[in-house]
């Protein structure tokens, strides 16, 4: 099966040791809460670390550098670009640009599996596209969801790859590749779908709006940590290092980063697209 | 006496609950049967996908200048094979044997197709060219298709096979005839997906870059 081997490590101790800090924050103060939650957040992303390869949790905007190869602008102007053409044409478009693969599989398997975890694409049209970037790997893939591959066949998805992005890439003009390639997969898929007008995470209610939302969820976080701690300990795992692989792997960008650069944002939702294997990379 | 009208009772009561379970099951179990050959129909397209490739393929390889005949016949041959052993595509075979046949089928070409393209490695002036490079990152895209298709027909398979299996299902297979599905398996060579990946650094590094516009 394609199921990632996903592992969590989180000892009993610190679960519960959490659960407490919890009720502490919550008999205190309602805006810590909110804090904690992103805390938990970030917690729990760290639990997930694969054996055999990490799925990087879903990014929090359209656009994100965890190598840091672009400028704060131009992420920021590459981000409400991509916002905007999903409010535009319901066409999701999202570029992650990493330090490293982390995976043995072939670039074409592992950013699958990514782009299908973190639903990029309407649920209905399936019409998402990703654009990973390995920096240090040099290399990329452009996957392609179902719904677009009519739009963006292989052969466009590879013209734009090999013969627009990487030409820049080689003389190291990330921000250049970016924006083309940008530019390239909107030309290619702009007719084909119409948007609504909003973006998935602005069709959603606003979520920090009802604090009870977030109690219930962090509750939920919480009991399930537990009982996943409580369920290692029984089977006499001794996972004594939290998050493992995590560290020094994907938070080496500092992905939290990206959600707290405020002053019009948008935030990216994935609405459940699925993928089918569509799509083309080149390596530069 | 009373005892006996008692579960008497209990056992009238049981028996719309188990015509529920029933009937619940039989709809899942169709359901699940339904998206088997959803799936298997996905398979099929995907492979039909990469069987039309290969005419456009042949005739790019087959332009180039003393390019080696034999491996270009070993394709077509192998395409006409796949054909023979066409399955419906609207139905999951429910023969491993038959299945079997099938991968094996596909897997001759997919050798087939690795080895010209192994081949294409001697001609780089075929392989700098726009033409032959959209054909290869569409084969290539096709092939990572059908390794998601078959996935996702398994894991339908898988899904269905089990609901087949356990309590209270597994009375309806021989009511209503349901059969288990087989899986595709991964062979050691004819599953293999060729290994179509080309460094295109090389191919661009040699000859200058300008031959791409």
């Amino acid at each position: 099966m394609r199921d990632p081997v996903v592992k969590i490590f989180l000892p009993a101790p610190v679960a519960s040791l959490f659960a407490a800090g919890f009720l502490d924050f919550a008999r205190n103060d309602r805006r810590r809460v909110a804090a904690l939650l992103v805390a938990v957040g970030i917690f729990a992303s760290a639990l997930v670390a694969g054996a055999a390869e990490n799925i990087p949790p879903k990014p929090a905007g359209y656009f994100t550098d965890y190598a840091g190869v672009v400028s704060k602008e131009a992420a920021l102007r590459f981000n409400e670009k991509l916002a905007q053409f999903e409010r535009d044409t319901s066409n999701q478009v999202v570029v992650a640009v990493f330090r490293k693969m982390e995976s043995d599989s072939s670039i074409a398997d592992y950013t699958y599996r990514v782009a299908e975890a973190w639903g990029v694409g309407q649920k209905d049209r399936r019409n998402g596209a990703v654009l990973f970037v390995f920096v240090e790997n040099r290399n990329m893939f452009l996957q392609v969801g179902y719904g677009l591959e009519g739009a963006l066949p292989d052969a466009t998805a590879f013209d734009i790859t090999e013969r627009r992005i990487k030409p820049r890439f080689r003389n190291n003009d990330y921000e250049g590749g970016i924006a083309t390639g940008i530019d390239s997969i909107f030309a290619a898929i702009r007719g084909e779908y119409k948007g609504t007008g909003r973006t998935k995470a602005e069709e959603k209610p606003t979520a920090s709006g009802n604090g009870t939302g977030f109690i219930i969820l962090l509750i939920c976080v919480v009991i399930f940590a537990l009982a996943i701690g409580r369920g290692r300990r029984r089977r006499g795992y001794g996972y004594s290092s939290l998050g493992g692989p995590f560290i020094g792997g994907w938070s080496g960008g500092g992905w939290s980063g990206g959600s707290s650069s405020g002053g019009g944002f948008s935030g990216f939702s994935g609405g459940g697209g699925s993928f089918g294997g569509g799509g083309a990379g080149s390596s530069w | 006496m009373n005892k006996i009208m008692r579960d008497g009772g209990k056992l009238l009561l049981l028996v719309p609950l188990f015509a529920l379970t029933g009937c619940g099951s039989y709809n899942r179990l169709v359901q699940l049967e339904q998206n088997v050959n959803k799936k298997w129909a996905d398979v099929q397209s995907v492979y039909q996908r990469r069987a039309d490739l290969i005419p456009n393929l042949v005739n790019t390889v087959a332009g180039a200048a003393n390019f080696e005949k034999s491996t270009l016949t070993e394709v077509t041959n192998a395409r006409a094979s796949v054909g023979q052993v066409k399955l419906d595509p609207s139905k999951a075979p429910t023969d491993a044997a038959e299945l079997e046949k099938f991968q094996q089928a596909q897997g001759q070409l997919s050798n087939a197709l690795s080895r010209l393209l192994l081949v294409t490695e001697n001609y780089p002036q075929l392989r700098a060219t726009e033409g032959f490079q959209n054909l290869q990152a569409q084969l290539e895209g096709t092939e990572n298709r059908i390794s998601v298709e078959r996935n996702n027909f398994n894991a339908a398979v898988q899904e269905y096979n089990t609901a087949l299996g356990t309590f209270p299902t597994n009375m309806l297979n021989k009511m209503f005839g349901f059969q288990p599905r087989p899986y595709f398996s991964a062979q050691p060579n004819a599953d293999k997906a060729p290994e179509v990946k080309f460094d295109f650094n090389k191919a661009a590094a040699s000859p200058p870059p300008a031959t791409t516009p």
